[in-house]
């Protein structure tokens, strides 16, 4: 016995390559859809994994202190500004912080370093609980030197390579006669961390003679924590200048909100353009088929059947196609990625547009949906068709 | 924070052309040219590393030549090295080469400016850390290379460090550095070996 | 089955009025018939006579300008008022069996399909049975898994009859069902049509150029300038 779907099916066989140019176009839409959706929840994961990378979601400084390597360097090292050690107890006192590890900011003039020297800095840091934050720096060569006192040295990656240091190597501390050994050289990162040298804290504050102080502290708060209400706290200490990652995250987001309204313009025109095509292509199909339709409606066809028929059309146009897309979409992500990194000011190191089933699901309804609104007004003209036209007429008109 | 984006961006960037090996050229070539060789009119940089020119074999060649196996993740078969052809006018004058070579705080940048005939015009520190740093890099020092070549480093064994012949008048700068005065021994010995292997010297 | 008495489709002063610009066509111009249940009845006349117009009134697919149109006692169409779509959708499933001169298959389905395509709109018991019985007595049953562009135009018409009897309709219109096919092949639908008329007791109204098809008929109608002559 036919059916209205088994119907549908066959008429879509009819003309192949119509079918097949609307389920690619379908497909287009589908995969810039499905890798927009992706973008969309990749890209807010991949910046909180960044952040969280940071290890701590407040960083407080000396005011004034620059607190990024960047602007260390360009500054040339002047501007340096110390707080006092016990301001960690202070922190550490309030039950909300988790976790709370001291750094200090060195920069030295190194007379060796190039043709006429240079700056080269060191991160003072505590090895009990810094990298405890810092997860997911791994290890290329060696470990974290254990001791707070330690001589020894861990480089970034890009700082290994500039100085040509491997573990066991000594490395002579600028400015001082102090040698220190190389206990490890970390993987790439792609944080500013690659290109930094860590020595303890301890180590730094004897060496150059700065019993007592450090330049920044990492804080790390309990989930609960209400970041806003904690920096403002933050504040009543003297002297000190809050950075919050939050405020760093929604910085990023701004500057990303403009390339994505761009990138979502886009897409809806991509999705338009399908829509147009979807309905041509059934448009085409009801005009061409006018007096088969007449003579279905002789039959006993009510207008509902007829509806439906043409809009089964659409419905398979539109799954094949958006299924399509969808796998499309997951072989392609890297590609996508790429172009995506291309126009955006600021990527994250992870990945970017990030696909799984459900929100390939989503988008095949999404698809659909939209090859439904676009299939009413083919199936509505068809619908309405008299048997008695469709018998006289030689083809359907608009 | 736009600026670590930035620079962050900058580093994968940069990081991702380069070598997997990490070469030895010189920092600033106008400049160091123009000073090594004084009258120069221009230069022309070739890139080569003992992987491309003749694999396993000849390392094996030039570490037997050297007296030592080489060490390290800097001194590997895949360095690329380059060589700077100097021209006077239509000329060629001579050669500037630097190895990788390590010392007693990290690697040491040995540059050597030659002549066509491989001989030893002036000895340039690019990269050098330690205490007398000073007294390597000057003139005095360089001085006593002058008009060495080849056949002069020839039975140099560096892992003995005996200095025989030309090379005994060569004289340590500083006592407290004798590690790094071997290393450059040896790092200007492997600098001639492999200006012979690539064919640039005779 | 003989003809009776009993009354299957009555008119009263029906008219069909097309209006082109200025002008009006008398399609139909007043045409009062009845027609009998078991009845044969062929419409002849020249080419713009009417009798296709009238035709597809009969068969409840166009509506008339004027007059009454009653089809098995109910009432198609009375002083202006005409029956909703949806009552004649299923006034046309119980009733009627169309056959058309161009015999309107679906290329895409087979003929098995064809046969059955009304009901993919409603259902009917014994529908296979049917089938079955049709295509035997039209001799298409080895033709079943076929694609109508692979039958002659013998055979597509007999796709066409039998999908016009699947429903078991009591009246089979036809439109010049030999228009389209050589003198042999219009013998062989003649033959059928009066087997249909007799052994099944199916009123037949058809309308035909075709002098044996119309004397097969028990009853010529002839029409000219849309009246009876």
């Amino acid at each position: 016995m036919p059916s209205l779907f088994g119907i549908a099916w066959k008429n879509l066989r009819r003309k192949r390559l119509r079918s097949m140019l609307t389920i690619v176009g379908i497909a287009l839409s589908t995969w810039v859809l499905v890798s927009l959706l992706g973008f969309n929840q990749g890209y807010e994961n991949s910046l909180n994994k960044d952040i969280d990378n940071l290890g701590f979601q407040v960083l407080l400084t000396a005011k004034g202190c620059p607190y990024e390597a960047a602007t260390l360097m360009l500054k040339g090292g002047t501007g340096l500004k110390y707080m006092p050690y016990s301001i960690v107890d202070s922190v550490k006192a309030n039950p909300q912080v988790e976790e709370v590890t001291p750094m200090l900011m060195q920069v030295v003039f190194d007379p060796n370093k190039g043709e006429s020297g240079g700056v080269t800095a060191f991160l003072g840091i505590d090895p009990a609980t810094y990298p405890k934050m810092k997860t997911y720096l791994i290890f290329e060569q060696g470990k974290w030197f254990d001791k707070p006192e330690a001589m020894e040295a861990v480089f970034g990656y890009e700082a290994a390579e500039l100085e040509q240091r491997e573990v066991g190597d000594l490395y002579l501390l600028p400015e001082s006669d102090v040698e220190v050994t190389v206990v490890g050289v970390l993987k790439r990162s792609g944080t500013q961390d690659d290109g930094t040298i860590f020595l303890p804290v301890r180590t730094v504050q004897n060496v150059y003679k700065l019993e007592n102080k450090i330049t920044s502290i990492g804080i790390k708060v309990n989930k609960e924590t209400d970041l806003a209400a904690y920096e403002e706290e933050l504040y009543k200490l003297s002297d000190v200048q809050v950075v919050s990652m939050a405020q760093v995250k929604m910085t990023i987001s701004n500057l990303v909100a403009t390339a994505r309204v761009m990138v979502m313009s886009i897409a809806l025109i991509a999705i338009l353009i399908a829509m147009v095509g979807v309905m041509n292509t059934v448009l085409m199909s009801v005009l061409e088929r006018w007096q088969e339709i007449g003579i279905m409606k002789s039959m006993g066809a009510m207008t509902s059947h007829i509806f439906k028929l043409i809009w089964f059309e659409t419905i398979l146009l539109t799954f094949v196609g958006g299924i399509v897309g969808s796998v499309m979409s997951w072989i392609l992500a890297t590609v996508t990625d790429k172009l995506i990194r291309s126009v955006l000011p600021y990527s994250p190191t992870s990945a970017l547009v990030q696909i799984d089933v459900l929100l390939a699901l989503k988008a095949i309804g999404i698809i659909m949906a939209i090859g439904l609104i676009s299939g009413i007004y083919p199936a509505w003209k068809a619908a309405k068709i008299r048997p008695i036209e469709a018998i006289r007429s030689t083809d359907g008109e608009l | 924070m736009k600026r670590m984006g930035f620079l962050i961006i900058l580093l994968l960037i940069l990081s991702q052309g380069l070598f997997a090996a990490v070469g030895c050229d010189l920092n600033d070539p106008d400049r160091d040219v123009k000073r090594l060789f004084p009258s120069s009119t221009g230069y022309k940089a070739y890139y080569m590393s003992i992987t491309q020119k003749g694999g396993k074999a000849l390392l094996a060649k030039v570490e037997k030549r050297l007296g030592d196996k080489f060490t390290g993740l800097y001194e590997t078969a895949d360095v690329p090295y380059t060589i700077y052809e100097i021209y006077k006018d239509k000329q060629v004058t001579g050669y500037i080469h630097g190895v990788n070579q390590k010392g007693q705080y990290g690697g040491i940048q040995v540059f050597l400016a030659l002549d066509t005939k491989g001989v030893i015009l002036n000895l340039y520190y690019q990269k050098m850390t330690n205490q007398a740093a000073k007294s390597f890099r000057s003139d005095d020092f360089a001085k006593q290379f002058k008009g060495l070549s080849m056949k002069d480093f020839a039975s140099y064994n560096p892992s003995t460090g005996k200095q025989e012949g030309s090379l005994a008048k060569i004289k340590n700068p500083a006592v407290k550095a004798e590690k790094d005065f071997k290393a450059t021994l040896r790092g200007v010995k492997k600098n001639l070996i492999l200006m012979q292997e690539f064919g640039y010297i005779k | 089955m003989s003809v009776n008495n009993e009354k299957i489709i009555e008119i009263k002063d029906l008219k069909k009025i097309y209006v082109r610009g200025s002008e009006h066509i008398h399609a139909v111009d007043g045409i009062t018939l009845d027609v009998n249940k078991g009845e044969y009845v062929a419409f002849v006349g020249p080419s713009g006579s009417g009798k296709t117009t009238l035709l597809h009134l009969l068969g409840c697919l166009d509506n008339p300008t004027e007059g009454s149109l009653m089809v098995a006692d109910r009432m198609v169409y009375c002083e202006n008022k005409c029956m909703n779509e949806r009552d004649l959708t299923k006034l046309r499933r119980e009733l009627f069996g169309y056959v058309f001169q161009k015999f309107y298959l679906i290329p895409t389905l087979t003929v098995e399909e064809n046969i059955l395509l009304p009901f993919a709109f409603y259902q009917k018991e014994d529908a296979h049975k049917n089938a079955k019985h049709l295509t035997e007595m039209l001799g298409i049953a080895h033709r079943l898994s076929h694609l109508p562009k692979e039958l002659s135009g013998g055979e597509m018409q007999r796709v066409a009859v039998a999908r016009a009897l699947i429903n078991r309709p009591k009246i089979l219109l036809a439109d010049e069902p030999t228009g389209n096919l050589d003198s042999k092949r219009s013998a062989e639908i003649s033959g059928i049509f009066q087997q249909l008329n007799k052994e099944e007791g199916i009123t037949i109204i058809l309308v035909t150029h075709n002098h044996h098809l119309a004397e097969s008929a028990g009853k010529m109608v002839e029409l000219k300038d849309g009246k009876l002559v």
